[in-house]
């Protein structure tokens, strides 16, 4: 599919071309094989937006590594006041004494990314380092370290290449700014 | 927004000067009849006709006066969110204090000039003229003090002061406008407290005070949230003093909402209209000119919406999922 625009929908602004998605991730690709070149590596893929991200990663990299998956609930107005965010589909493999690379879409708030980070590493990895594909540094609330990342992006929605509006625009290959209704 | 206010002495041609400005720059020109008008449009009258400054005399009036400024004081703000200003008086210099892009300009004559200036343009005897000049300049001396409490000669108040008997008006127009243009890039922060007085600028309540009465809902959601995330909070722990009158005597303080002590992080939250997160804003401003250690973050409306929004389609897509 090329970049033109699907769905008939004008509310789409492109930002990110496939191209210039495929070179950012190629060169990310090649700076973690550099850099795990020799260790134990585990990717672990933040669902669901990273999926897309996280197979064009894997390709571009020329080193030996493990992929696991995590997911976790998120914060909504309808959230019972007691509610706590909780890990809603956990790792098979363990990561203790292992280097883990958490591999996500989007780190906008950091609230998530936080949790997860606190969780995973009282699982005392050898390592826990954060690649993300879309960087949103003018909402953040809480601090996270990102190690690696391909594009940063002002204060606006994104969709395409795995981020998604109620499920749609996920498999565009292109990244854009969408106006939401 | 660009912001450029000119304060002047009656007779010094201030006036036309500004005019100048605003015709070569494009600007909006905010002066008297333009408040008047704007102010009138939204029902609202000036209380005492002929009489802006307040009156000594009558407590009743002076509420109405000071509600009235106020009014003005909103609308000059609002104006300034969707334009770019010269302001002709009103307080601009002081309204407009803590944007460091605003460049404030005092237009002077000396006062003999002033006279000969106004007998001429009102054809009035000498006398009369000197008695004017003299009556306006302490109308305008009244009203800084008593609307800001701020003494109007003070030249700190002023980044540039042009006197028209050295320069003409329009000469005059093209330098306010060249050291805008200089100016408005953004300034060094300067003139910090002392680091040893600090900790006496910060106020925290004791202990007991802290019932978490939220002032707002979406402050109560917002901890919700951070609850969720199991990120430890504060609400409202400390107050920060922002502006000292010349006694020494706080006029301006600001308390952030939140503090998440893990992050060692400050957060206001608004969700109010763009005038009042302008307000917000300048607050947030001073308060990282005053305390440069400390962490302050505001989210607005629509970072806040977006936030809550975001969650909310997660929520309302799992529920389709599992039907």
């Amino acid at each position: 599919m090329s970049d033109k625009k699907p769905y008939g929908d004008d509310q789409l602004k492109i930002l990110f071309t496939r191209e210039q998605i495929e070179e950012k991730i190629k060169g990310l690709g090649r700076k973690i094989s550099a850099d795990y070149a020799g260790l134990d590596l585990v990717l672990v893929g933040v669902l669901r937006g990273s999926i897309y991200f996280l197979v064009d990663l894997t390709r571009s990299m020329h080193i030996p590594f493990a992929i696991d998956f995590i997911s976790i609930s998120h914060y909504s107005e309808q959230t019972d006041s007691t509610g706590v965010v909780r890990i809603t589909k956990d790792l098979d493999l363990s990561i203790t004494g292992r280097h883990v690379l958490v591999v996500e879409d989007i780190v906008d708030t950091g609230l998530s990314l936080g949790y997860l980070l606190r969780n995973l590493k009282s699982r005392d990895p050898a390592s826990l380092k954060i690649c993300t594909l879309v960087n949103v540094e003018a909402r953040r609330i809480m601090e996270v370290p990102v190690d690696y990342k391909g594009f940063d992006v002002p204060n606006v929605f994104v969709v395409g290449y795995g981020l998604d509006y109620n499920e749609k625009y996920r498999n565009l290959q292109f990244i854009a700014q969408f106006d939401r209704p | 927004m660009g912001i450029i206010t000119i304060s002047r002495e009656f007779g010094s041609g201030g006036e036309s000067v500004a005019r100048f400005v605003a015709e070569k720059t494009g600007f909006l020109l905010v002066n008297k009849d333009t408040i008047v008008a704007g102010l009138a449009e939204h029902g609202i009258e000036v209380p005492a006709p002929e009489k802006e400054a307040l009156g000594a005399e009558n407590e009743e009036n002076n509420g109405r006066e000071r509600r009235y400024i106020e009014a003005m004081h909103d609308f000059i703000y609002d104006l300034a969110i969707r334009n770019n200003l010269v302001i002709l008086g009103r307080g601009g210099s002081i309204l407009f204090r803590d944007y460091p892009p605003a460049l404030h300009v005092r237009v002077i004559a000396q006062f003999t000039e002033r006279v000969r200036r106004v007998m001429k343009a009102y054809s009035l005897a000498p006398e009369t003229a000197v008695k004017l000049v003299k009556e306006k300049d302490r109308e305008k001396n009244l009203y800084y003090r008593q609307v800001f409490n701020a003494n109007w000669n003070n030249l700190r108040l002023y980044d540039l002061v042009l006197n028209t008997e050295k320069v003409g008006l329009e000469d005059a127009a093209d330098l306010i406008i060249a050291a805008y243009r200089i100016h408005a890039e953004p300034r060094e922060v300067k003139d910090g407290p002392p680091p040893g007085e600090m900790e006496e600028r910060v106020f925290t309540p004791p202990a007991e005070a802290e019932a978490d009465q939220f002032m707002h809902p979406s402050e109560e959601e917002f901890a919700h949230m951070l609850d969720f995330y199991r990120i430890r909070w504060q609400y409202e722990p400390r107050t920060f003093f922002l502006e000292w009158d010349s006694e020494g005597n706080v006029v301006e303080a600001f308390s952030p909402d939140f503090y998440l002590p893990d992050q060692d992080l400050f957060i206001e939250l608004t969700t109010q209209k763009p005038r009042q997160a302008w307000k917000k804003n300048r607050k947030i401003r001073r308060m990282k000119e005053l305390y440069p250690d400390i962490n302050v973050r505001l989210i607005d409306k629509r970072g806040f919406e977006s936030l809550l929004k975001k969650h909310s389609i997660d929520q309302d897509q799992g529920e389709e999922e599992d039907s």
